[in-house]
């Protein structure tokens, strides 16, 4: 979903930039809090963010600019909230268009947006709604992973049908989500039963920093922290 | 999987180019600048002169190898080319300029489509090449330290450093295990290449987060306290050299401003 550098006309990259910025300084808020009451949360941060890198790193080419790949961020917001997920993704952004000249400096706002908000937010909220509805935690797992990566591209989409409508912008829209669609659907499937594993690992190992972090509740989270004791 | 690699050989690029010595602040003042005015241009025109600019700068005044800069940009090159093409083709519709056969349907093709195609494709070139020029010439931790003297929160910083430094581990604990897995046949077919590949991105995670964890405790160890000390000897920006970058961008903009209304078609 990486829009390339440059591909976006005037207007439209310092738009993304500018709703981009407010929710990461946000973010960025809660993290320093976080990173202040939990010191000890600071390696899983790190992982966390360099999971993103390279997760959205294994890419197929999509011929619209931009390219395919798991996301990685809606399982940071399921464990950290979707807020700190949105500065990991711009930290993990920034070293993409750095490191990999994938996705650019430019075109930052736009992915951060994608990537970095949408993606987070709507994978948080499934995750809170599932745990609420006492849907089993692998399904609200999988939903949250899923859905958060197809609705960062449905965001790429709706992105350049913006930039480049064309005649209208819901053809320009369907155009480019149809192209996205072929080879996302599957992804966001994979992407989603992998997070069941990880998520499964990270309860049983880290159960008793992520229940404290309020991040599991506390009936999976003091029955996970047991047995890794 | 290469594209991690791939990260890998930037960042040497980065540390051992002929440019590595001069100031960072003037690199990322000039990549930053051509960036901007390739993104703002609205024709064609200055976006190919900021192309030719950086390429020669990059291959020799930085002396990197011409055969990984083109690697590297074959692949984007490709797909904006198509991108362009689809954007030629179907994104037009004031004049018409030439009707095709596709497959025995009649296609009209528009001569604002075929402008924003080709606009687009050189404005992605230009932007590329900048972006280019910044990667491979200036390291990661210049650009961190730039940016902390620019005030971004402290937080920020200290975790921009140490996913930088996971990326890397990531890597090398991947490709250990992928060699590993290829070697019992692990993905000798689609199937088995789909259960390798979630195996190793599953072990990748648990083993990375273990070694992040006994890095902590060293790091805590040995003082940690919320900050990471890097030595800042970095050369100082000259003067000249800024004026003349800032110079050489109000020429280019000026040229954009007066190319503002060539039409290709």
């Amino acid at each position: 979903m990486h829009i390339m550098e440059g591909f976006l006309p005037h207007p439209w990259w310092e738009i993304w930039f500018a709703i981009s910025a407010v929710i990461v300084i946000f973010g960025i808020y809660k993290l320093s809090k976080l990173t202040k009451k939990f010191p000890e949360a600071k390696p899983l941060l790190a992982v966390m963010g360099a999971f993103i890198f390279v997760l959205s790193a294994l890419k197929l080419p999509s011929v619209t600019g931009s390219c395919s790949h798991p996301t990685g961020s809606g399982l940071a917001a399921v464990v950290l909230g979707p807020a700190i997920a949105s500065v990991l993704s711009t930290i993990v952004l920034l070293f993409q268009a750095l490191l990999l000249a994938h996705g650019g400096l430019t075109t930052l706002g736009a992915n951060i947006f994608s990537m970095g908000i949408v993606g987070p937010f709507v994978g948080y909220a499934l995750w809170i709604a599932s745990k609420k509805a006492r849907v089993p935690t692998s399904a609200g797992v999988f939903l949250a992973v899923a859905l958060a990566d197809l609705s960062t591209y449905v965001t790429t989409s709706v992105q350049l049908a913006l930039a480049f409508p064309g005649t209208s912008f819901a053809d320009s829209f369907i155009t480019f989500g149809s192209i996205f669609a072929v080879t996302q659907i599957p992804l966001a499937i994979g992407e989603g039963i992998l997070a069941i594993f990880l998520f499964d690992f990270l309860a049983k190992y880290k159960g008793k920093l992520l229940s404290s972090m309020n991040v599991i509740g506390l009936r999976v989270g003091s029955q996970s922290s047991e047995d890794a004791e | 999987m290469s594209h991690v690699k791939l990260s890998a050989e930037i960042d040497r690029y980065a540390y051992t180019n002929a440019l590595s010595k001069s100031s960072p602040t003037t690199k990322l003042f000039l990549a930053l600048s051509l960036l901007l005015l390739s993104v703002m241009s609205p024709s064609p025109i200055v976006p190919i002169s900021i192309f030719l600019t950086s390429t020669v700068l990059l291959l020799s005044f930085a002396k990197i190898p011409c055969r990984f800069y083109l690697r590297l940009l074959w692949y984007p090159i490709i797909i904006v080319a198509v991108t362009c093409v689809i954007i030629a083709f179907f994104f037009g519709y004031q004049e018409p300029f030439t009707e095709v056969n596709l497959l025995g349907l009649k296609w009209t093709v528009f001569k604002d489509g075929i402008t924003l195609g080709f606009t687009t494709f050189f404005r992605v070139l230009g932007a590329l090449s900048s972006q280019f020029f910044l990667v491979l010439t200036t390291p990661m931790t210049s650009i961190i330290l730039i940016l902390r003297k620019a005030r971004v929160p402290k937080v920020l910083i200290e975790t921009s450093l140490l996913i930088y430094r996971y990326i890397f581990v990531f890597s090398e604990v991947m490709e250990t295990m992928h060699i590993a897995q290829d070697l019992r046949l692990g993905y000798s077919g689609w199937l088995k290449k789909l259960r390798s590949m979630s195996m190793l991105i599953g072990n990748l995670f648990i083993r990375t987060l273990e070694q992040g964890e006994r890095t902590f405790t060293a790091m805590n160890a040995r003082g940690y306290d919320g900050n990471i000390r890097v030595l800042e000897d970095q050369p100082k920006p000259s003067k000249t050299a800024l004026a003349a970058i800032t110079l050489f961008t109000v020429a280019l903009a000026i040229a954009a401003y007066l190319t503002m209304n060539i039409r290709i078609v």
